[in-house]
């Protein structure tokens, strides 16, 4: 199960070197935050216990959150880095393969230069790759940034609502393709069963009116009225939605967007060909890709081979505390992930925290990655 | 040597289960004491009947505990992780129709679709300080719904055991994903069925358990007694 104990101290003392320090977590952990910031999606994916005064429990499914709660309870001076390793624990899809796998990290917290924190976690975990065996040619590695898709949304000027809705299903490219054909076709959004009266105080932005008239709706239906949506809520939705269903947006917008999601190059070169999309349509995008090439400066300063990185604009995770950066390494020409990371800068705060703390980091699949190094090496040796 | 088949131990579901297999030739004898679980049919030797909630009847096929039940499809689609392989719809039997569906409350007249839900579940963390709660008694569906299919991340299930419908009037949930067959129950809570697609369209099935052991013998049997519903339209 662990890697044999040569390499096993290698990272360690690695880790070391990169001024994180090593903390251990309860392999039994809280549910409820996990099911809360990740999603219910994760219920199947975990194994959960329940203890006796009914609190829900389950087998560390990752490493990220325990080292999140440990900080904010503990409240240590930031920024500081935390490494951990040991045994995850999920249910494998299908049912069938390892129910327990090795991880170790690092995360960063609260490191307020965001490029400096990216750079240091891309960087970190491709030296832990190494210090592991595998040659930086047996790999591949993509990088995605949230900021700068939320970048290029703003920078189009598409209505809130559609911008929301597209930040959501980003990194999931069905979702998002469905959601860029209903953007293109802005009727395909049905009013039709809209009570009467209201979609005419929507259209005429009339929110008092419709704010008293969803209320009576709440009322009548015996709502809890402080609990859940507020009338004012849904009045506010309702007309911007019906603006957004009536209003013409250009097709030239989605062709951008396309066109921006299409992206897929060496990250050396990444900066230029979104700088082109931008100015060629006129689109003001200097401060997103400002800091996307502030990073790529710091990641150079890592020791950092940018043409060896692969940027897709596309590439992202569809969970919604993550904000900028991800990646993710994986065997050359496909294969599971061997190593994977981001930037989370709201899950402190979900979880509890009373300000908001930048967080980034990076965990190894630590099975695969010496299986990886196995194979690489038989066929080195055929 | 005998094989067993589950039926719902009561209601509209077993007078309509007992009059199919009449139609098949098979006829279940009232059982010996008012209170036993098990009983015989006339019409197909070695065949065992024995009476059992809908929702056991999915379990029982899952574990392989019994070689056939009939029960709903939602339930069979809920209690097993991955249907196809540990059974195999045989007939679907034209009763017990009903669509497990999402509903919001009616005051919600910006949500007609999966898509607004979606935008109201996105914004709602930051605006109440927790996820959008769903209750529902059919986790696996509402997930598989919700994240598979619409790509929909941020929500909580809140399990319901009984009046799901409830939920939202009491606070403890703010819509609801249920089973309804005239929607008349929902109205009268004042919510709405949402425009899309219902989560399933869900009938009665005779369902066969593939997980179950059975000896050469009995696989004839099992044979035997699925043909005699060969004319009804097979299932997924």
């Amino acid at each position: 199960m662990s890697l044999q104990s040569p390499s096993a101290e290698a990272l360690a003392s690695l880790f070391e070197t990169r001024g994180a320090s090593a903390i251990t977590m309860d392999l039994l952990q809280p549910a409820e935050p996990y099911l809360d910031t990740a999603g219910e999606a994760l219920r199947r994916r975990i194994y959960l216990t329940r203890g006796e005064a009914g609190i829900n429990l389950c087998l560390r499914p990752d490493f990220t959150i325990p080292v999140c709660l440990h900080h904010i309870e503990r409240r240590e001076p930031l920024p500081c880095r935390y490494s951990y390793r040991g045994l995850v624990f999920r249910q494998p899809r299908g049912g069938e393969g390892p129910r327990e796998l090795e991880q170790a990290g690092i995360e960063d917290l609260g490191e307020p230069n965001l490029a400096t924190a990216d750079a240091r976690a891309l960087a970190d975990a491709l030296a832990s790759c190494e210090v592991l065996g595998v040659e930086a040619d047996s790999i591949d590695v993509v990088l995605g940034d949230q900021g700068l898709f939320e970048a290029f949304l703003s920078a189009l000027g598409l209505p809130d609502g559609w911008q929301r809705r597209l930040i959501r299903t980003f990194g999931e490219d069905r979702q998002l393709d469905n959601v860029m054909a209903a953007l293109a076709n802005p009727g395909s959004t049905s009013l039709d069963n809209v009570p009467d009266g209201l979609l005419e105080l929507a259209r005429e932005r009339e929110e008092g009116a419709l704010i008293r008239a969803i209320r009576d709706r709440m009322e009548e239906a015996g709502l809890p009225p402080h609990s859940g949506r507020t009338p004012q809520e849904v009045a506010q939705r309702l007309i911007e939605k019906v603006a957004t269903a009536e209003g013409r947006l250009s097709g030239g917008s989605i062709d951008l967007l396309k066109r921006f999601l299409a992206i897929d190059c060496p990250l050396a070169e990444a900066a230029d060909a979104v700088r082109a999309l931008a100015e060629g349509a006129g689109l003001v995008l200097d401060r997103a890709i400002g800091f996307f090439e502030t990073r790529n400066l710091a990641l150079q300063a890592a020791g950092v081979d940018l043409s060896a990185i692969t940027y897709r604009a596309a590439f992202g995770r569809p969970i919604d505390y993550y904000t900028g950066m991800v990646f993710e390494v994986r065997p050359k020409g496909g294969g599971v992930t061997l190593a994977g990371g981001g930037r989370y800068d709201r899950l402190m705060t979900l979880l509890g925290a009373e300000e908001r703390i930048p967080a980034v980091g990076f965990s190894l699949w630590l099975a695969r990655l010496k299986e990886h190094v196995r194979v690489a090496n038989e066929g080195a040796a055929a | 040597m005998t094989i067993t088949l589950g039926i719902p131990s009561k209601g509209r579901l077993k007078d309509k289960t007992i009059e199919t297999l009449a139609g098949a030739g098979i006829t279940v004898e009232p059982a010996a004491n008012a209170r036993s679980y098990r009983t015989s049919v006339t019409g197909f030797d070695g065949l065992e009947v024995l009476l059992l909630s809908a929702s056991e009847i999915a379990r029982e096929l899952r574990d392989g505990a019994i070689d056939f039940g009939v029960t709903g499809e939602d339930l069979i689609r809920e209690s097993i992780p991955s249907p196809g392989r540990a059974v195999e719809i045989v007939a679907r039997l034209g009763f017990g129709h009903a669509d497990v569906v999402v509903a919001v409350p009616d005051s919600w007249v910006d949500v007609e679709t999966m898509d607004d839900l979606g935008d109201v579940a996105g914004a709602f963390r930051a605006r109440h300080g927790r996820r959008l709660r769903i209750a529902t008694k059919y986790w696996r569906l509402t997930q598989s719904h919700f994240t598979r299919l619409h790509g929909i991340q941020s929500y909580r299930i809140v399990e319901s055991l009984g009046a799901t419908e409830g939920a939202p009037a009491a606070g403890s949930a703010d819509v609801i994903v249920d089973i309804t067959s005239t929607g008349s129950t929902l109205k009268a809570n004042h919510l709405k069925v949402l425009n899309d697609e219902p989560i399933l369209r869900s009938e009665a099935c005779l369902v066969k358990s593939k997980s179950r052991r059975r000896s050469d013998a009995e696989e004839l049997l099992v044979g035997d007694f699925s043909g005699r519903f060969g004319g009804m339209a097979p299932g997924a």
